[in-house]
């Protein structure tokens, strides 16, 4: 009785002692990893970037969640576009440590990082499972964030021109046997500058889609001071860059001599400037947020913008167009401008050379930062796989895709609202992976470049100035902008920037 | 030496000068410093590498702007806004200010009416007018084929654009004119119309002879403040075109905006800004000099 009741409370004692050690245990566990969910404490980190919807709102949606898990404050402050570079530049030149995280266009990151404004994120990376870096596409990882060999931003979207095209027109059996007729070959999607002035002028100014309004052949973006120079290199592009030579679109990479009054770009800025006669009226006025919502409308047949005209077109509620558009890499050329030999190139098929405009949106950190680890922290969270795709596939963020794992998993661009979500994942995945992809400029002083030749391109949309003596003007322009700035300086810029030898 | 005592010392000019000083300091930091820091940027050359570096550059940047086509273009797309808004603004606002002090039905109404426009942001007119204006979904080139009339490429017509602005300038800043007008006519003592009616003066002559000139002091104000403001016009033609079609509607402030701020060139910006404020600063002494003399003629 004794041993038993013995053996029975010393088994009760031990399942007593047991249970004790097994709460302290868990408690001791919880309270150890409760400390290091909460690795970032009291440590707030200010965010700056372009004023909300667009842009801003992946940090509005993901902040909360970060705060959660690692006990660190997110402040952001954010200031419209035409502000962005004027506020970074100026916080970081002057050391005032403004903000911790900067989410910017990839056009300033030489600036940026030449001027050692940044911190390098390499180690960071190295050691960051989380962010998978090997799942963003080669072109965002090695040289949208990179600058001269040194990874100082963490990509935050994908951005790249491509062509869009009605799919209802162009497929039309009525529509093609007239265009055959007038112009002696099939009517398809266009897979050249030549065939897209030829289709813009058969869909010009009459109702094709049998809507009672008048339709027009092409929107692209034209206004003074804002994107149109992009949209102009996205067509320049292929008559100026040869297959396995070193970028011919902006410098000459040995002598850093402008070559933008270079044959090739005069031959595209005639083209644009035709075009004008092939738009819907007043596209000399529109930036592209309004060659959205027109070709959204119905009113064109074919537009070129970033990814943004696929995702208004399918998702907006308002969008007339939901389903009838295809989408496809840029246009090429069948001849380009060889800088080096000063001579017409002509190729047997089509020279493609798709252009990364503007090249998205990436985050970076202060290097006087007193708070890198906890800033790169959260750069990592809002670029992880998976928030990354929430960010691509919910509207109004801004953000494009960038990652392998965007392309592959088609279910959320479904419930995005896409229709052939594989046709347009497809043209984007095909620009960024082409071999001859243009990147954008990325050299200091690049919105100098930009405005000067910003000026001169409406000039001569505006029939001020010949194709030529616009681009003329703005070579000169380019030359004294590259002057004034440090000729050997922006020519070791500039071949950093293309992954050439500096010395 | 106590508290009462130093505060004792402070009496007279002296305490009026120590009352004095904190508004001196800050008008100097944020208005006198900044000025005299811009004018000195005109002549220097900003780097930022390794921190803020100014340089002398002398008068290079000066230079540049004299041999700058842009220069001109903006500087005479400027002046002409300012002198045909300007002008109208306050040729409309008179007439609407002789019409609103009669006893006409529904006066007060039209009077609000005629100030909403100048309640909205610049911005927002900017945009509604944009709306309005546009070629295929604007309700202006929906109305005038209706009425037999051409479609009209408001603002990318090249002939055409500086008007569709100074019709939006107009149209929103003829009430300022109508506001300080307005005032100066309830100034005008009824007395002086009633003995000028009585002495048989009929309307054009009451208009001429006695309100025109008592108007005068209003009016300078009037047009030298929209003056100012017209001269510095940024707002509207940013929305509105972004100073194109090609520069055609470039005005000084938003070439400044482009060359200071977006392309970041400060020492060039700060040098298109002074070159504004001394247009400014002229054709305001010029239209002082002007009104002052003939007031003078006017009492003679």
């Amino acid at each position: 009785m004794f041993k038993k009741t013995g053996k029975s409370k010393l088994l009760k004692e031990a399942a007593v002692i047991m249970l004790c050690a097994a709460v302290m245990l868990v408690g001791t566990l919880g309270s150890s990893l409760a400390l290091a969910e909460k690795r970032f404490e009291g440590v707030e980190i200010t965010v700056f970037t372009q004023t909300p919807p667009f842009i801003a709102k992946p940090v509005q949606m993901f902040r909360a969640d970060w705060e959660r898990e690692t006990g660190g404050k997110v402040r952001l402050i954010t200031a419209p576009w035409g502000e962005l570079y004027p506020k970074m530049f100026s916080s970081f030149a002057l050391g005032a440590k403004n903000y911790d995280i900067i989410i910017f266009p990839a056009a300033y990151l030489a600036d940026f990082a030449s001027n050692e404004f940044l911190a390098p994120l390499d180690s960071f990376i190295a050691r960051d499972p989380k962010i998978d870096w090997g799942d963003i596409l080669p072109v965002y990882r090695e040289k949208i964030s990179t600058y001269a060999g040194t990874i100082y931003a963490v990509t935050m979207d994908g951005d790249s021109h491509m062509f869009y095209y009605r799919r209802d027109a162009i497929e039309n059996p009525e529509h093609q046997a007239k265009f055959k007729a007038k112009y002696g070959y099939d009517l398809a999607p266009p897979k050249t500058w030549v065939e897209v002035r030829d289709i813009a002028e058969f869909f010009n100014g009459w109702d094709w889609d049998g809507d009672g309004r008048k339709e027009y052949g092409v929107v692209e973006g034209m206004r003074k001071g804002a994107q149109g120079f992009w949209t102009f290199f996205s067509r320049s592009a292929a008559y100026t860059s040869i297959p396995g030579q070193a970028q011919g679109l902006f410098f000459d990479p040995e002598t850093m001599k402008p070559l933008i009054n270079d044959p090739g770009h005069v031959r595209a800025l005639e083209d644009w400037i035709e075009m004008i006669e092939f738009g819907v009226p007043g596209m000399i006025n529109m930036d592209n947020g309004e060659v959205r919502s027109v070709y959204a409308a119905g009113e064109a047949a074919m537009a070129i913008d970033w990814g943004d005209v696929g995702v208004v077109s399918d998702t907006d509620p308002g969008s007339t167009v939901k389903g009838k558009v295809g989408y496809s890499i840029l246009p090429g050329t069948t001849k380009a401008w060889d800088y080096v030999k000063k001579s017409w190139v002509d190729f047997p098929g089509v020279n493609h050379a798709p252009y990364l405009a503007f090249g998205g949106w990436i985050g970076a950190i202060d290097a006087k930062s007193d708070n890198v680890e906890a800033a790169y922290d959260f750069l990592s969270f809002l670029g992880s796989p998976e928030n990354s795709y929430i960010c691509v596939t919910t509207p109004n963020t801004g953000f494009n895709p960038y990652r392998k794992s965007h392309f592959e998993k088609l279910a959320g661009w479904y419930g995005y609202g896409f229709v052939h979500p594989e046709d347009y994942l497809g043209a984007i995945e095909a620009t960024i992976a082409h071999s001859n992809v243009q990147p954008d400029i990325r050299i200091p002083g690049a919105f100098r470049y930009f405005e000067a030749l910003d000026a001169q391109l409406a000039m001569a949309l505006a029939g001020a100035k010949t194709a030529k003596q616009a681009l003329d003007g703005a070579a000169k322009e380019w030359e004294a902008i590259t002057e004034d700035l440090g000729k050997e300086k922006q020519l070791k810029n500039y071949r950093a920037s293309l992954g050439l030898p500096i010395e | 030496m106590s508290m009462r005592n130093i505060l004792s010392s402070f009496t007279g000019k002296k305490a009026g000068r120590a009352f004095l000083l904190p508004a001196v300091i800050i008008l100097l930091a944020l208005t006198i410093f900044p000025f005299l820091f811009s004018l000195f940027l005109t002549f220097g050359k900003v780097s930022f590498l390794g921190g803020l570096q100014i340089n002398y550059a002398g008068l290079k940047n000066w230079i540049r702007l004299f041999g700058d086509e842009r220069f001109y273009n903006a500087l005479s797309n400027t002046v002409l806004i300012a002198v045909i808004a300007v002008a109208s603004e306050y040729v409309l606002g008179l007439g609407l200010v002789l019409l609103l002090s009669t006893k006409v039905k529904g006066s007060t109404f039209f009077r609000v009416l005629f100030f909403l426009p100048m309640m909205l942001t610049p911005i927002a007119v900017g945009y509604m007018w944009r709306m309005m204006f546009n070629p295929t979904r604007g309700v202006i080139d929906h109305v005038l084929p209706l009425l037999g009339l051409p479609v009209v490429g408001w603002l990318t017509e090249p002939k055409i654009v500086l008007y569709s602005i100074i019709l939006t300038d107009i149209w929103q800043w003829t009430p300022f004119m109508i506001l300080i007008l307005f005032a100066g006519f309830q100034s005008i003592p009824p007395a002086l119309l009633e003995a000028a009616k009585v002495d048989g003066a009929s309307g054009w002559r009451l208009f001429r002879e006695i309100i025109f000139p008592l108007l005068i002091p209003a009016s300078v104000a009037a047009i030298l403040l929209r003056t100012i403001e017209v001269l510095k016009i940024v707002d509207k033609i940013y929305i509105l075109t972004g100073g194109g079609p090609g520069i055609y509607s470039e005005s000084m402030t938003l070439f400044g905006y482009s060359l200071g701020l977006r392309a970041f060139d400060l020492a060039y910006g700060a040098t298109i800004a002074f070159s504004l404020f001394a247009t400014v600063l002229a054709i305001s002494i010029i239209f002082l000099l002007i009104t002052r003399r003939s007031q003078e003629i006017t009492l003679e």
